[in-house]
């Protein structure tokens, strides 16, 4: 199939493994996919200190289910790029845990206290789900059906969230202090959480015309304001005056202001090379090496491999 | 032999199970399913699978667990009331509300 080919019947789940696709695709759907499951690996990597700095054993549970989700995620999806034939999961692993992989900006920093959770694990992960649903119309049939399951779990995720905000939200005068310090510190990196805005955008353009991304970042960032900053401000929390936002009302649209954002940060970030994000990818290369012998326990068929439904449940 | 038959409604759709055939080889047993699966309802691909490449797990099984066997509430974003949600999370969780119907319905709920 050549390109032109693949623009002209781009849709939904149009593409799978059976069909010849040209390289070019194959590698804009890796490098998509790739990213996504390197997010997800790395974002489980950052909630998982707090199933035991959970406050409760409800949250602990919940929590550590939310990670476990967030893994297998990594892993379907992994499943779902090897499929184009581009690159193995072992290597994507490797290049995760080497500095070459990319993955979210916001995985890039740290989550020092509970309070910062919410906002992860609900404005993050809620910016995620807008995301992930206008995948489900994908051109990758593969992509999609990974993104059926992940759909179906992140609700849990995200309404997990809200109910820590709330929590939180409704808790001592210094817990709303420090809630409101969160949200002002995190914001921003939530704003750019769609990248650039589509003017300044590279890649958005060729995977919207292969159908493999199906909005557009400005649209994305639009429908997830318009659903969000209500929630933000049921539970009380203030929307900081930089960077500008504005509400266009006859367009009902969220215009940003790209010059209050540190792009030249989110440049760092991107190319792995900001410190704390630095410090992750290496935390994360450690534990894969330090779990080496697990995997060649599995590959060697003399011992007895796998695990228990039990604990992947 | 034993084959286990899979068809896809619509291109796009699942291959969903759909019952066996017997044949003493591939080729026939594509050809029964053909004929068997595909004739009457509407089919765009089969799959046939020789049953004996199947591999199962059953609930049943000794030291399996697959889900709603021990209480797990706090894993269902049910769970949670946060009042109205962004679209795509109340999609989420009208899957959920579907799936642990099912679970119910299949535990025989009241029963026991």
């Amino acid at each position: 199939m050549d390109i032109e080919t693949v623009k002209e019947r781009a849709g939904p789940r149009e593409f799978g493994p059976g069909d010849e696709m040209p390289e070019e695709y194959r590698k804009a759907a890796t490098r998509m996919i790739q990213f996504h499951a390197n997010s997800e690996i790395m974002g489980a990597l950052i909630e998982r200190p707090f199933i035991r700095q959970a406050p409760s054993l409800e949250r602990k549970l919940a929590v550590s289910a939310q990670v476990q989700d967030e893994i297998g995620h990594g892993q379907l999806l992994y499943r779902a790029a090897e499929q184009l034939g581009v690159k193995t999961r072992e290597e994507m692993l490797d290049e995760l845990a080497d500095g070459r992989g990319k993955f979210l900006n916001c995985f890039h920093y740290p989550l020092d206290h509970w309070y910062e959770l919410p906002m992860i694990m609900f404005f993050v992960d809620g910016a995620a789900m807008r995301r992930q649903a206008s995948l489900k119309r994908t051109s990758w049939e593969p992509y999609a059906h990974a993104i059926d399951k992940i759909c179906f779990e992140e609700g849990f995720h995200i309404k997990h969230g809200e109910d820590i905000l709330r929590e939180i939200a409704t808790g001592s005068k210094r817990d709303r202090e420090l809630l409101q310090e969160a949200f002002e510190k995190w914001w921003p990196r939530i704003l750019q959480f769609f990248g650039p805005t589509d003017d300044a955008s590279t890649h958005g353009g060729f995977a919207q015309e292969v159908g493999l991304k199906t909005m557009s970042n400005d649209d994305l960032r639009n429908a997830f304001l318009n659903a969000y900053l209500p929630k933000a401000e049921k539970y009380g929390l203030e929307i900081p005056e930089y960077p500008r936002i504005e509400y266009d009302e006859s367009r009902d649209h969220y215009e940003i202001e790209n010059d209050d954002l540190d792009w030249d940060e989110f440049g760092t970030v991107a190319r792995n090379e900001f410190p704390t994000g630095r410090e992750q990818i290496d935390s994360r290369g450690r534990r894969q090496e330090a779990v080496e012998w697990v995997r060649e326990a599995i590959l060697d068929d003399t011992a007895v491999a796998g695990t228990t439904g039990a604990a992947a449940d | 032999m034993r084959f286990e038959v899979f068809r896809q409604e619509k291109r796009k759709d699942y291959h969903q199970h759909v019952g066996d055939v017997h044949a003493p080889n591939m080729e026939l047993a594509k050809q029964y399913a053909q004929v068997m699966h595909a004739r009457r309802k509407p089919a765009n691909s089969l799959w046939v699978v020789p049953k004996d490449d199947i591999g199962t797990v059953d609930a049943d099984e000794m030291g399996v667990e697959m889900g709603g066997t021990t209480q797990k509430e706090y894993r269902w974003a049910t769970n949670y009331s946060t009042g109205q949600m962004a679209e795509e999370i109340e999609d989420s969780q009208r899957e959920q509300e579907d799936a642990e119907r099912e679970l119910k319905a299949s535990k025989g709920e009241g029963g026991d």
